[in-house]
Order: C-alpha cells, then sequence, then structure tokens
C-alpha cells in the first residue's frame, strides 16, 4: 500500500464508567508511541455531538485515514462511529474500536493498574488491525416486490391478506388441497360464536378477491435459492394422475407459517384406538360440527354419551413418556368452550375435566368459571389417569391431588385434549432455508423479544405455530406481524448488505473445493475457467460473512473482509508487543 | 520473583461469547484482568494457525469460544470449529503444549456468568502450570 497510514486513536471516559477506572491520559500518551498514530485524544462522552465533530474535524485537519476508538463495546457504537467516518469523507469501515468499557473498567474497578494495562494492549491491537483495514463498499441489491407464503392456514392466510391489500403480489404454497389448515377443524371459538372454519372463509373469500394473491394448492416447496430481497423459488404442483409441474417463483421475502400437527396419542394410551368410546378433541369437535359424519349430533362409538370425561394434557406437558415438555396453549380453552356448548345443547350431560394444570389463561379465565358453573367437574391429577374400556362404559382411574384419593370413574365416552407437534414438513423446510429450532422441534426466532417472527436468515420470516404452540388469536396477530416486517423488505427497491463477507484471490486459488464444502449457505461454488483451471467463487448475496470458508483454505485465497488473516494475526501479535 | 501473570488470548464470536462478555461487563460482574479478546464473527473464522500464533508469540493460555451447538448463528460454523480444535487439541499436546492451556467453551450471550467461572478456572489451571516453556522451538 503506498499511501501513508495515518491513524487517529480517541479514547473515551465515558463519564466515570471508564475514566475511573482506566488512567485515560496514560492510554492516550501511550497511543501516541504507536506506529502510524499521528493524533490520540480523550473526551469525557465521545459519542456525544462535540466528540463526533472532534473526530469529524481531526479527519480533515490530519487527513487521518484509519480511525480508533476505544470506548463501550462495538454493539453499542460501533454504527455510530462508522457513521462518523462516512460524514467525513472516510470510508466506515476504516474503522476499529477498543472494548475498554464492557471488557475492561466494568469487569476490572479494583484493579486500577491492571485495567490501565489492558487498556493500553486493546489500543495498541485495534491499532494493529486498524492499519490493516481495507475500504469496503456495503452491497447493494434489488428487491423483488413479492413475497413467498408457504402454509395456508390462518397466520399464512392473514399474512398473505395482509400483504396483497398493501399491494404486494403473494405466492401462497398450501400443500393440502384446501386453505385453512387446523384451524377449519376447530367448532366455536372463545370470545365469540364464529367457527375457525368461518374465520378461515373470511379470510379466503378477502384474498381470492384479490389479484394480487396467487394461491397455489397441492403444492410444496422444492427449492429455494437467493437470498434477502432476491430468492428463487422452485414449486412442484401435483395435478393428479401422478402428474406435477413445475414453478419457479422470485421473490423478495418469505413467510413461513407451516402450522402443526395434532399430537397422535400412540394406540392404547390412554386407551386410543383400543376402543370407540375414547376420541380425541379434534375428533369430537368434527363430531360436533354441522358438516361432520354426524351433522353435529354427539354420537362417540355409536351412542348418545350420558357422561363424559376429558383428560386434558395429552401430549403435553410431559404427562406420559411420549408427551412432550411444552403447554399446547389451546386445548384447556378449546376443551372447555367445547363443552360449554355439549352443555348447552345436552344440558343432562355429566362432564368431567381430568386437568394437570388449568390454563385458560388471559381473558380466557371466564371460560373456566362459566364450566364450574355449569357444573362441569374438575379432578386435578400429578399423573396421568389410566383409561380402562369396560364392556358398556369406560373407567377413567386417577390419584385425585386435591382430595388426596385415588378415585375411579365411569364414563360414556373420553375426549382426549391433544395438543401440538412440529408439522411433519419442519425439518425439510428449515433445512431448506436454512433457520434453526430449538430442542422442542419447532422453528426458531431470532430472538423471542428483540426479533420476533424473524428468523435467523435474513428475509425469512415465521408465523404461527410453526414456532411454537399458540392459540388461534396468537396465530393470526402472528401472520399480521410477519407480513408487516416482510413488508419492510419489499417496500424497498433495494438493499444493502453488510460488506464483511469472504472474498476469494483468483490467483491464489487452486480451485480445491474445501470452502465450497463447508459454506453452511452453498454460497460457493467451483467454476472452471476457460483456460481449464478451477477457481473458487462467492455469490456476495448468499454469503453471511462467517469466515468458516477462510479458516479452511489452504491456501489463504479465501478471505474474510473485515477478519482477513493479517489482520486477526496482528491482532494476535499485538496483545504481547507493540512494534 | 514477580508474581505470575498469564495472558491469555480468546477468539470470541460476535453473537454468542462476545456478548456474553459484554453482558459480564453490564452486570458489573468481576474476573481477573488476564484476557484479551479478538473478535471474530463466528468460532468458524478461528484458524488454528491463530492459536498457535498466539502461543508462539508468549500466550500462555488460549480459549476459543462461540455458541452453543445448534445455536451458531452461521447455521453450524461452531461444529466446523468442534472439529478443528479437536484435532488442534492434539498438535498442542505433541508439541508440549499442556492441554490445560487451551480450551474450547460454548457459551451464550446470556451466560455471563458460565464465562466468568470459565476465566476465573482458567486463570487458576494457567497459574498452576507456570509460564509457557514450548518443547519445540517454533521457526518462522
Amino acid at each position: 500500500m503506498s499511501e501513508e497510514i495515518r491513524i487517529g486513536v480517541y479514547v473515551c471516559h465515558c463519564g466515570l464508567n471508564i475514566a475511573g477506572v482506566v488512567n485515560v491520559k496514560e492510554v492516550v500518551e501511550y497511543a501516541k508511541t504507536l506506529p502510524n498514530v499521528v493524533v490520540a485524544k480523550d473526551y469525557v462522552f465521545m459519542c456525544s455531538a462535540p466528540g463526533q465533530a472532534m473526530i469529524k474535524e481531526d479527519i480533515k485537519e490530519h487527513k487521518l485515514n484509519r480511525v480508533v476508538v476505544a470506548a463501550c463495546s462495538p454493539a453499542m457504537h460501533e454504527p455510530t462511529f462508522r457513521g462518523v467516518l462516512g460524514d467525513a469523507g472516510l470510508n466506515p469501515y476504516l474503522f476499529e474500536m477498543a472494548n475498554i468499557r464492557e471488557h475492561c473498567s466494568w469487569v476490572h474497578p479494583d484493579d486500577k493498574e491492571a485495567a490501565t494495562e489492558k487498556a493500553k494492549e486493546l489500543v495498541r491491537m485495534a491499532v494493529a488491525k486498524a492499519r490493516l483495514l481495507e475500504p469496503l463498499e456495503k452491497i447493494k441489491s434489488a428487491v423483488r416486490p413479492a413475497v413467498l407464503v408457504i402454509g395456508g392456514g390462518v397466520a399464512g392466510l392473514r399474512a398473505t391478506l395482509d400483504l396483497v391489500e398493501r399491494g404486494f403480489d403473494v405466492y401462497l404454497v398450501e400443500k393440502r388441497s384446501v386453505l385453512g389448515g387446523n384451524a377449519v377443524k376447530l367448532g366455536e371459538l372463545a370470545y365469540t360464536t364464529l367457527t375457525g372454519k368461518d374465520v378461515v372463509n373470511s379470510l379466503v373469500e378477502k384474498i381470492k378477491a384479490n389479484p394480487k394473491a396467487h394461491i397455489f394448492l397441492n403444492s410444496e416447496v422444492e427449492k429455494v435459492d437467493g437470498s434477502i430481497g432476491d430468492f428463487r423459488v422452485t414449486v412442484t404442483r401435483r395435478l393428479g394422475e401422478g402428474k406435477e409441474e413445475k414453478i419457479e417463483l422470485n421473490v423478495g421475502a418469505i413467510i413461513v407459517a407451516i402450522g402443526y400437527d395434532p399430537y397422535e396419542p400412540a394406540i392404547g394410551e390412554y386407551g386410543y384406538k383400543t376402543t370407540d368410546k375414547v376420541v380425541t378433541l379434534f375428533q369430537l369437535m368434527d363430531i360436533l360440527s354441522e358438516e361432520g359424519p354426524t351433522k353435529g349430533e354427539l354420537l362417540i362409538g355409536g351412542i348418545r354419551p350420558k357422561s363424559l370425561a376429558f383428560i386434558l394434557c395429552v401430549g403435553s406437558l410431559s404427562t406420559t413418556p411420549n408427551a412432550k415438555p411444552y403447554c399446547s396453549r389451546m386445548c384447556c380453552s378449546a376443551s372447555l368452550k367445547t363443552i360449554l356448548k355439549i352443555k348447552e345443547k345436552y344440558p343432562d350431560i355429566d362432564v368431567y375435566v381430568f386437568y394437570k394444570d388449568m390454563r385458560t389463561y388471559g381473558k380466557e379465565e371466564d371460560l373456566y368459571w362459566k364450566a364450574i358453573e355449569n357444573e362441569v367437574k374438575f379432578i386435578r391429577f400429578d399423573e396421568a389417569p389410566s383409561v380402562k374400556p369396560r364392556d358398556k362404559f369406560v373407567e377413567v382411574e386417577a390419584f385425585d391431588t386435591t382430595i388426596q384419593e385415588r378415585i375411579a370413574i365411569p364414563v360414556d365416552a373420553v375426549v382426549l385434549a391433544n395438543g401440538m407437534v412440529p408439522a411433519t414438513d419442519t425439518e425439510k423446510i428449515r433445512i431448506m432455508l436454512k433457520i434453526g429450532c430449538g430442542a422442542d422441534g419447532f422453528l426458531k426466532e431470532a430472538h423471542l423479544k428483540l426479533r420476533p417472527v424473524e428468523a435467523l436468515t435474513d428475509g425469512i420470516f415465521l408465523a404461527g405455530v410453526a414456532t411454537g404452540p399458540k392459540n388461534i388469536i396468537e396465530s393470526i396477530a402472528s401472520g399480521s406481524a410477519a407480513a408487516a416486517k416482510a413488508a419492510t423488505i419489499v417496500t424497498k427497491e433495494e438493499i444493502e448488505v453488510e460488506p464483511l463477507i469472504a472474498r476469494v484471490n483468483e490467483d491464489m486459488c487452486s480451485g480445491c473445493g474445501i470452502c465450497a464444502a463447508l459454506c453452511p449457505y452453498e454460497a460457493i461454488t467451483i467454476e472452471v475457467k476457460e483456460d481449464g483451471k478451477r477457481i473458487s467463487k462467492v455469490n456476495s448475496m448468499l454469503c453471511k460473512g462467517c469466515g468458516t470458508c477462510a479458516a479452511a483454505c489452504p491456501s489463504g485465497a479465501m478471505q474474510q473482509s473485515g477478519f482477513k488473516d493479517n489482520q486477526v494475526m496482528a491482532q494476535v501479535v499485538a496483545t504481547f508487543r507493540g512494534e | 520473583m514477580a508474581e505470575f501473570k498469564p495472558k491469555i488470548v480468546v477468539f470470541a464470536c460476535n453473537w454468542c461469547t462476545y456478548a456474553a462478555l459484554d453482558l459480564a461487563g453490564t452486570s458489573r460482574m468481576k474476573y481477573p484482568a488476564n484476557f484479551r479478546v479478538i473478535k471474530v464473527m463466528c468460532s468458524g473464522r478461528v484458524d488454528p494457525q491463530f492459536v498457535l500464533e498466539a502461543f508462539k508469540q508468549g500466550a500462555d493460555g488460549v480459549i476459543v469460544a462461540g455458541c452453543h451447538p445448534g445455536d451458531c448463528h452461521y447455521v453450524n460454523g461452531n461444529m466446523k470449529t468442534l472439529r478443528r480444535m479437536t484435532m488442534l487439541k492434539k498438535m498442542l499436546e505433541e508439541m508440549g503444549i499442556e492441554k490445560e492451556r487451551f480450551r474450547l467453551e460454548w457459551i451464550s450471550a446470556a451466560e455471563a456468568t458460565k464465562w466468568v467461572q470459565v476465566a476465573n478456572e482458567m486463570v487458576e489451571q494457567v497459574k498452576a502450570l507456570g509460564p509457557l516453556k514450548p518443547r519445540l522451538e517454533v521457526k518462522e
């Protein structure tokens, strides 16, 4: 590099946060002795307007071409100071930060000498790296103003409707032949007289009336390439008679709303499938539906029961060895709402509810008190009840923790309030889109509180039960949330991506392909040039800048901008000595 | 003789371990001042040569730390770190660098307490060994 390196070092007091422990003046004097440092200063709050102005003036006055700020964590103010460089006409990536607050003054308050020594070394390390920094430009990419929604349950439908109403093209891909997902199976919903099907129909009608909505039924996403702003998607649609067609789509963002599968009890679990007198809650809701097999008549195993036992937490709260550890959030309320409907139509039926924890949370508490008023009997258990089919009835036996006694209740039929498990396709989608999942198997948001509905992969959003149990209200709300988030991307014409990505020195690359095999994003391909030379190519829109390729490259041809071998090595060396 | 103050280099990933060290700071936890942290975006960026260079320059210990398996910000970069560092550990031992001088740790952004525990243990175990005296001369 022919240009003379001129570094400015700025040491922040952060009031007394740093200066109360670290001898800031000593750090400044030390910084002045480091090679290429032409100016070093301290200030009470470097991030304040006067602090920023000082750096800007110095960049011009001292012709600085690198800046080091020793202050808080870069997580806090790196963007601030990069902005300062940009404003002063210097490339924002010619900046390095030394973390002398979170990593130094705050954790070593009792040893001022050691803290000052450490701060000096952290500055020395930052200066060593700064010397080798190179200007970088943010990568710009055009955004396709369209969104792919995977899954046509309530969450996906709501997201679709919100986005088409904002004028975006939405491609809604549903695996089944009908829209609505599990919600269509739900009977009358809490707080309303609407059924799940009513809610679905109202959404579907509006979506179908909007020319921006493109619905693909019997279809599955097979392949997704590209990245935020420009995903290329291959969808396979089943046409019947074993025929398929492939559809290519190009979208700026993706919403994953693949829902859940109802927990399927094992054969014999609570007597399931050993007698026709044991049904799941979903089956019961189907029986009670006007369009169901009995046209809404309550008939279980051919008889109209005079007594019913509901067992809650089937498949949830670790009640049985097969059960999941989490609460499925909807089954308590859905069971009680169903019971109240039954009581309305058949007031003579005795209903017993075996529960582990009554989680009619929020306003749904009302359902619980209404059930009590309707003389529904609640029996609390710790250990799962046993269900024993007898000749003419079914016996449910449990240790009632309230009265501290074992009880056995004969009933005509048993309803298992089965919870939710991740949809069958979750793993396939997770791998295809490179999004994380938790130990429970549900997809994972980037951060539950700071980045809800966002997947860790940019441009991909998650809605509905795909990320974990939700009731229908929460699912619909998350559909709207995901749509709003996706809109923040597709409303832009162009997006900027961090340039801290991998780049290849083609002259040094031997095309061995180690990097390509390691890349978690398939961002690297091996190309054969006209002269037969194999070289590695990085797709800058796919690369997320982890640097695992650079760590493995045997020739040093693959480098990560901002974390090049020489830059990191300079920091390592500067940890121990100045130059 | 002056008290031995080991110097330990930490390669920390941006998303988990670096953030855990930040959290230790904001929570005003205390740990020994023996650590010099070098940030990388992913522990997968840590070339084993960085670790060797640190020992060559005079590090008494090195920690490579990243997100827990399954929690990597970059899908599975940390699993590649695990593979590389498992191999590196064997190499270090062959070079006469005691295994207590090198640690691979998974420390999430929330685990400031775990960092403090690892930091204290590391200083203790390295102090017990004394300064690094490599059996083999590492040549340029």
